[in-house]
């Protein structure tokens, strides 16, 4: 492939000469005499080297030079020029021509040219093939760590899985064990007690597999034009009754001039929730315990719940989930976002906040924590207009 | 009248399983006493002087952990027989302690039985009657 050549001059008798010299030196020539047939044959042919006369009559060298570079960088052109063509020789190689040879052309002057225009060509091919194997290699690599990444966290899904369902299993015999004394003597508090620790974890179940489901599907949000106090309303209707029950003030501060914008308003409503129920768990007494039994002293001592909505400068919105708690150390604060990283031991699973921070990544948004032992924990949600800022 | 029941001191932070455990004992005919952390359990020992002590080592934290090394360096605490409980198995519990040791230079014993947790009722009333004997 890279022997064949375009020779180009309106010189009839150069073209016929060095025609027959090249092809001597085992080259296939094809000839024109004007630029315009020079650039019909190199299109029908594309060959890899082109041997032009700079000054012809219509299309001159350099022009056709340049449409040749046009189509295809990567051919080799080669000029050839007259005594005093200086100008227009610097000039085709600022388009790029490969070299340039003078009249009268001189064999070996010629060969030389045209080997280290075959040099290039070769060096060029072999350059391609080199980076197309790289990119082959890292692409490979890439899966391969992306397949072992993928395998470890489900190695650490499933561990963590292990641990929680064995947990309420046991809690689970538990129960059927103290209700089957209540049954055999007849006991109503083992009866209630059994019933209770039963219904708890069948609970129990139910939300552990509603946060897998969660887990499998997080993997894609589903974006629609929704109003953004919409979840954080939905989420307060349903917690308040538990909240009164633990004497727990629940508040709303909803911005009522928020625009809709596109986001997931379902995903939301679950980050929404899982925040708002560890603001509840938070007042509950073994919550408020040190590791070592040491009560923990709150600074305020209301219990509540505020929600809040709000437009902040470059967000469609920020959300302020703020309790009076428990609040968390800065070891524990650390940890929060990992999955099943708990405090809360058989109670908890440790899916929720992970789940939550994934869902507000896909949203290109943003969620921190705020919070110091006994100070209680705000935890601040911000979204962009448009999910996808690509 | 009826001999005394043994006191058997039941620690957990899990409410469920101190139900459970409770309920094992009391039903065959021991008496239970619950705590819900490390530093009640020990208060608790020292007032009722228990013959028998139910200790989860796994509560949240090092709470079981220290409990059982207060229980086991305090000269009259020491001889009152501990079931462990534990979610994880015996080998990498006694590896725990050990690394515990070293740190603090004084042997602990070990606990006179340990179950993985939960525990199956019948085991655990098998072990509690051996060590009260
Ligand atoms: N409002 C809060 N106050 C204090 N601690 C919190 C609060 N929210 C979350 N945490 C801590 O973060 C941990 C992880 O929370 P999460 O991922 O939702 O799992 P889970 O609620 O199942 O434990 C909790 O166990 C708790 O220690």
């Amino acid at each position: 492939m890279c022997d064949q050549i375009l020779l180009v001059d309106d010189e009839e008798g150069i073209c016929k000469i060095l025609s027959i010299s090249l092809q001597d030196s085992g080259y296939e020539v094809f000839t024109a005499c004007s630029g315009e047939d020079a650039l019909e044959i190199y299109f029908k042919k594309k060959p890899p080297i082109v041997l032009t006369d700079i000054k012809m009559p219509g299309m001159d060298g350099i022009e056709l030079l340049r449409r040749i570079k046009q189509e295809n960088p990567e051919t080799e052109v080669i000029m050839i020029t007259g005594h005093g063509d200086m100008n227009l020789a610097i000039k085709s190689l600022k388009h790029e021509a490969t070299d340039f040879v003078t009249k009268p052309i001189n064999d070996d002057v010629l060969e030389i040219a045209l080997k280290r225009a075959k040099e290039r060509i070769l060096m060029r091919r072999q350059l391609r093939e080199y980076t197309e194997n790289l990119e082959r290699l890292v692409e490979e690599k890439t899966r391969k760590l992306l397949d072992a990444e993928r395998m470890a966290a489900v190695g650490e899904t499933v561990s963590g899985l292990a641990h929680a369902i064995k947990n309420i299993a046991g809690s689970l015999k538990g129960g059927v064990f103290v209700l089957d004394k209540g049954l055999e003597l007849d006991n109503k508090q083992y009866l209630r007690e059994g019933w209770r620790m039963v219904k708890g974890n069948v609970d129990k179940i139910r939300n552990l597999s509603m946060d897998l489901l969660n887990y499998g599907k997080s993997t894609e949000i589903r974006c629609q034009i929704s109003d953004p106090n919409q979840p954080p309303q939905e989420v307060f209707k349903l917690i308040e009754p538990q909240a009164k029950e633990h004497g727990i003030i629940l508040e709303a501060k909803l911005d009522p001039n928020l625009e809709p914008f596109l986001f997931d308003s379902e995903g939301i409503y679950r980050c929404v929730l899982t925040i708002c129920s560890n603001a509840l768990d938070s007042f509950r007494a073994a919550s408020l315990m040190t590791e070592n039994g040491d009560p923990i002293e709150r600074m305020k001592e209301e219990k509540r719940v505020v929600i809040e909505s709000r437009k902040t400068e470059n967000w469609a919105v920020e959300y302020r989930i703020s309790d009076t708690g428990a609040g968390m150390t800065e070891k524990v604060r650390d940890k929060i976002f990992q999955s099943f990283f708990s405090t809360k031991g058989a109670e908890g699973t440790g899916i929720g906040l992970m789940m939550a921070q994934k869902i507000i990544k896909q949203h290109h948004g943003s969620i921190e924590v705020e919070s110091e032992l006994g100070k209680g924990a705000t935890f601040i949600i911000r979204l962009p207009k448009n999910p996808n800022p690509l | 009248m009826e001999k005394e029941k043994h006191k058997i001191l039941v620690v957990d932070d899990e409410l469920d399983m101190r139900v459970y455990i409770s309920t094992v004992l009391e039903t065959s005919g021991y008496r239970a006493v619950v705590t819900k952390n490390g530093k009640e359990g020990v208060e608790t020992a020292v007032k009722i002087n228990p013959d028998l002590i139910v200790l989860d080592v796994m509560m949240p934290g090092e709470g079981g952990v220290l409990m059982y090394r207060t229980l086991k360096t305090d000269p009259k605490l020491k001889k009152i027989p501990v079931v462990m409980l534990s979610a994880v198995k015996k080998e990498i519990f006694f590896h725990y302690l050990k690394m515990l040791n070293v740190k603090m230079e004084n042997n602990i014993s070990e606990p006179e039985a340990y179950l993985e947790k939960p525990p199956d009722h019948e085991d655990l009333l098998k072990v509690i009657k051996i060590l009260l004997k």
